[in-house]
């Protein structure tokens, strides 16, 4: 005969929780009056919020003449830089990123390994982006060159990271499959690799990509070209209405990408 | 438990439909005009072909999209790749991009010493620095944890504001998603630079920022996840005689709690490595020290802030990791 | 005590899904509703705790009239009194079996303590006394989700005792179980019925499960009653009156006697 248990049994047997509740509430609680203690708020001086509000108030009144034309300094023809910048850096990161993350997948190299090449990985993420842009403005001087291959290492870190989860992820059935049915190395690779990794690659991609586009706004400001170095120099100059002009080319041009990356992406994840 | 492997051919048939293109399959008896289904041939080829037939042809494949005839008289019928026509494109916008850009290979190959000469005197960092940018680093931790928890805590009611399942105001929902774009187009140093400008230099202005960038992430990501929410349970308690908001804490919150906690760790991982650029733009944090140490091309002391940035980071993501496995 | 007097229930989109009904339920009673889907069975379940308003006629739900004044505190201080089970469960799949229960004491607590789950002693021996009348103990802290669909149900008929009501409303609570599941999920029903002398109105599919286990067995078809009686009464004839068609498979739980014997 089982023992029923009673209702007082079962009232003793409640996981106590009350432990992890209280500690989570004291880490939590002395790092917010920690972080809050160094956060002093400055008194909103005037000049402040003037600022602010001419900002705002040039958003709904930019610089027509720079949004809408073609010439050099046109909004247009910096965005048209800067989303190259973000594509070639984009291409050029996926493509370094793949030996990389081979290197770097637990199923390839084995634990020791993968895990130096992790630990590397993360080391490049490390360096903040305009810090590898001002590195390579030494190289190949101030422009969109630099852009290029800051954006293009930037990138290693993240792509290496998604292709390794891929990678990992790799179902090895369909390599003994192919091999009973007698394929060499390069097939087994080409039939049976690929195809489990390629439309998570081409997702992954696209998605840097729209990460590129942002972070190439940046690197203008470091001098690497793009849209930045007119951003901050119409801002720091206080012509609102230019910085509307470049902020705008900015948000059009991240929104329509967004746009469609989305909808790229979610046909890929739908079709395969 | 693994003496019952099915035939390796079986799992590769299964993986190869999951993987490979959608064959058409027309029986033979398809001689006869149209059916329902559209399973048969028709004489004139469609436009739509046409145009396919053509741009294979200009592309690496064969001539026709390829017809396979089987044995018993089916015709299969393989579908128009789209993989060199892909390459095609992004070929085209890389040439275009390239002479945009002015890239210029020689220039970077012969130039390209200056780099590594950069890398090499930053592996003998210089240790006496740590103490000067110590207070930096943990202005940036401050920063970046500050910003996430109240991003994070202004994130949930818009998130809501935001899900279909739980406003129904058409006007409501779409001014507040099209909101929460606009907040998400701009980089983090734009608004920090932005910020700069009204607050003055200093880690409040960088704070705003990743609160911004926060909100503005977090927010996405819950009202994709509040619309799985399963409502019955909500209607379910609403029926005991609970008021509408204790049964949307009793039977929403617990749905979407797990999920909050993890993206919310996630943001926080993020937005240590931003905040440390925030300080370039003068929004406080360890960014104005890269910038100055830059500048002065004091590279072991550039050295010195990566390594203390890689710890940190290293260490919280690593805890994130931890913690978010245990939620889920 | 449950009254009808000349209920009709008319949507707004204009579909009338009861025409006139007149009835009355005693306290204790086992009542099982039958009929063709769309027949009206679900709307005039849901009329007894006004999750449908009713349109014509009069509905008391013991001596509280259930009209458009009933609302804000005295519709939710009403509705306490009532407990529903629904066909899909509705548990909260990620949170534990208890907490689940416990969930019908939300009502009574404030905002605050339902926010953060602060519930007494009491509640939680109230919640476990619930879910033994229902045979699952034992289930107590495991996830809800875990759990099959014949202990989610019986979990959310402990959810519904916990409640303390005088009327359980059950719509479609067997239609997504398997026979032998059924069963057992209705003989919980019945034992409440029986010793708790609760009032438990069944909406039911399936026609063999309603004959077995409800006393008194409404047939409705087009929006009106057309048979009020024991079910020990009922038959082929009789059903074929109510559903306006011959039986067929589809209404009926066991297929085989065997089946039958669980």
């Amino acid at each position: 005969m089982e023992k029923k248990l009673t209702v007082k049994e079962m009232l003793d047997k409640q996981p106590k929780h009350h432990l992890t509740i209280v500690l989570t509430i004291l880490i939590l609680g002395s790092m917010t009056l920690w972080s809050m203690a160094a956060i002093s708020i400055p008194s909103t001086n005037e000049g402040g919020i003037t600022i602010i509000r001419s900002i705002l108030r040039s958003l709904a009144d930019p610089n027509r003449d720079w949004l809408f034309t073609l010439r050099p300094i046109g909004i247009p023809r910096q965005m048209f830089e800067t989303v190259s910048i973000a594509f070639l850096g984009t291409i050029l990161g996926a493509i370094l990123a793949l030996p990389l993350a081979f290197v770097s997948s637990r199923n390839i190299t084995g634990r020791l390994y993968s895990f130096i090449g992790i630990l590397s990985v993360t080391l490049i993420r490390t360096f903040p982006v305009f810090v590898l842009g001002l590195m390579f403005v030494r190289v190949t001087g101030p422009g969109p060159f630099a852009g290029v291959m800051t954006i293009g290492l930037a990138s290693i870190g993240m792509m290496t990271k998604l292709y390794v989860e891929s990678i990992e992820d790799i179902d090895k059935g369909v390599i003994e499959a192919l091999d009973a049915t007698g394929a060499n190395t390069l097939q087994k690779i080409r039939y049976g690799i690929i195809p489990q990794l390629s439309a998570n690659f081409i997702s992954n991609s696209i998605y840097r990509f729209e990460i590129n586009v942002r972070n190439a706004t940046i690197l203008g400001l470091v001098g690497a070209g793009g849209i930045g170095s007119t951003l901050i120099w119409a801002m720091s100059a206080y012509r609102w209405k230019d910085a509307a002009a470049a902020l705008w080319g900015i948000i059009i041009v991240v929104l329509v990408i967004e746009f469609i990356s989305t909808r790229i992406r979610r046909k890929l994840a739908s079709s395969d | 438990m693994k003496n019952n492997k099915p035939n390796p051919l079986t799992l590769l048939g299964r993986r190869l439909k999951n993987t490979s293109r959608k064959l058409t399959f027309r029986p033979k008896e398809a001689a006869t005009p149209a059916s329902a289904d559209g399973a048969t041939m028709n004489a004139a080829p469609l436009l739509s072909d046409k145009i396919k037939t053509t741009i294979n042809k200009l592309t690496v494949q064969t001539k026709n999209v390829r017809t396979y005839t089987l044995f018993d008289g089916t015709t299969v019928l393989e579908p128009f790749s789209k993989t060199p026509l892909i390459f095609l494109i992004l070929g085209t916008l890389s040439v275009i991009s390239w002479n945009v850009t002015n890239i210029n290979l020689f220039y970077l190959f012969s130039r390209f010493s200056n780099f590594f000469d950069i890398l090499w005197r930053m592996t003998s960092p210089r240790w006496s620095y740590f103490s000067t940018a110590i207070g930096p680093m943990l202005d940036t931790i401050q920063m970046s944890f500050l910003g996430s928890l109240i991003g994070a805590l202004l994130a949930l009611p818009v998130a809501f504001l935001s899900a279909s399942n739980i406003t129904k105001n058409r006007f409501v929902l779409g001014s507040t998603r099209f909101m929460l774009s606009l907040i998400r187009t701009l980089p983090v140093l734009v608004y920090a630079a932005i910020l700069t400008l009204a607050f003055g230099f200093g880690v409040f202005a960088g704070t705003i920022a990743i609160i911004l960038f926060t909100f503005g992430i977090l927010s996405k990501m819950m009202y994709e996840n509040i619309e799985t929410v399963d409502l019955g349970a909500y209607g379910a308690i609403e029926a005991t005689g609970a008021s509408k908001p204790k049964a949307f804490v009793t039977a929403i919150f617990p749905q979407i709690m797990p999920s909050y906690l993890s993206y919310s760790l996630y943001s926080f991982e993020i937005n240590i490595r931003y905040a440390a650029i925030l300080g370039y733009v003068g929004a406080g944090g360890i960014g104005l020290l890269f910038d100055d140490r830059m500048a002065w091309r004091r590279y072991q002391d550039v050295a010195i802030l990566i390594i203390m940035l890689f710890v940190v980071v290293f260490t919280i993501e690593n805890i994130s990791r931890y913690l978010r496995k245990r939620l889920s | 005590m449950i009254k009808f007097d000349k209920v009709g229930k008319t949507y707004p989109n204009g579909t009338v899904a009861l025409k006139e009904v007149s009835l009355e339920i005693n306290q204790g009673e086992f009542v099982a509703i039958i009929g063709l889907s769309g027949a009206g069975k679900s709307t005039l379940i849901k009329l007894i705790n006004k999750m449908h308003g009713v349109t014509k006629g009069t509905l008391t739900v013991n001596d509280t009239v259930v009209n458009a004044e009933l609302k804000g505190k005295h519709l939710r201080a009403f509705r306490r009194r009532i407990g529903m089970v629904f066909q899909s469960f509705n548990l909260i799949g990620r949170t534990s079996v208890i907490r689940n229960v416990l969930a019908a004491r939300v009502a009574e607590m404030n905002f605050i303590q339902s926010l953060f789950g602060l519930y007494s002693k009491d509640d939680k021996i109230k919640a476990l006394e619930a879910l033994d009348k229902v045979g699952i103990l034992e289930k107590a802290y495991t996830r809800a989700e875990q759990l099959s669909g014949g202990q989610q149900q019986r979990v959310a008929l402990a959810r519904t005792i916990a409640q303390d009501p005088s009327i359980i409303l059950a719509d479609e609570p067997v239609a997504s179980l398997d026979p032998i599941t059924a069963n057992q999920v209705m003989k919980d029903f019945a034992r409440v019925n029986k010793d708790l002398n609760m009032t438990v109105i069944a909406n039911m599919h399936h026609v063999d499960m309603a004959l077995k286990y409800a006393k008194r067995v409404i047939g409705i078809r087009d929006g009106v009653i057309v048979y009020d009686g024991p079910s020990s009464e009922v038959n082929e004839s009789l059903l074929k009156e109510i559903y306006g068609r011959d039986i067929t498979d589809e209404d009926i739980m066991f297929k085989d006697d065997e089946e039958q014997q669980a």
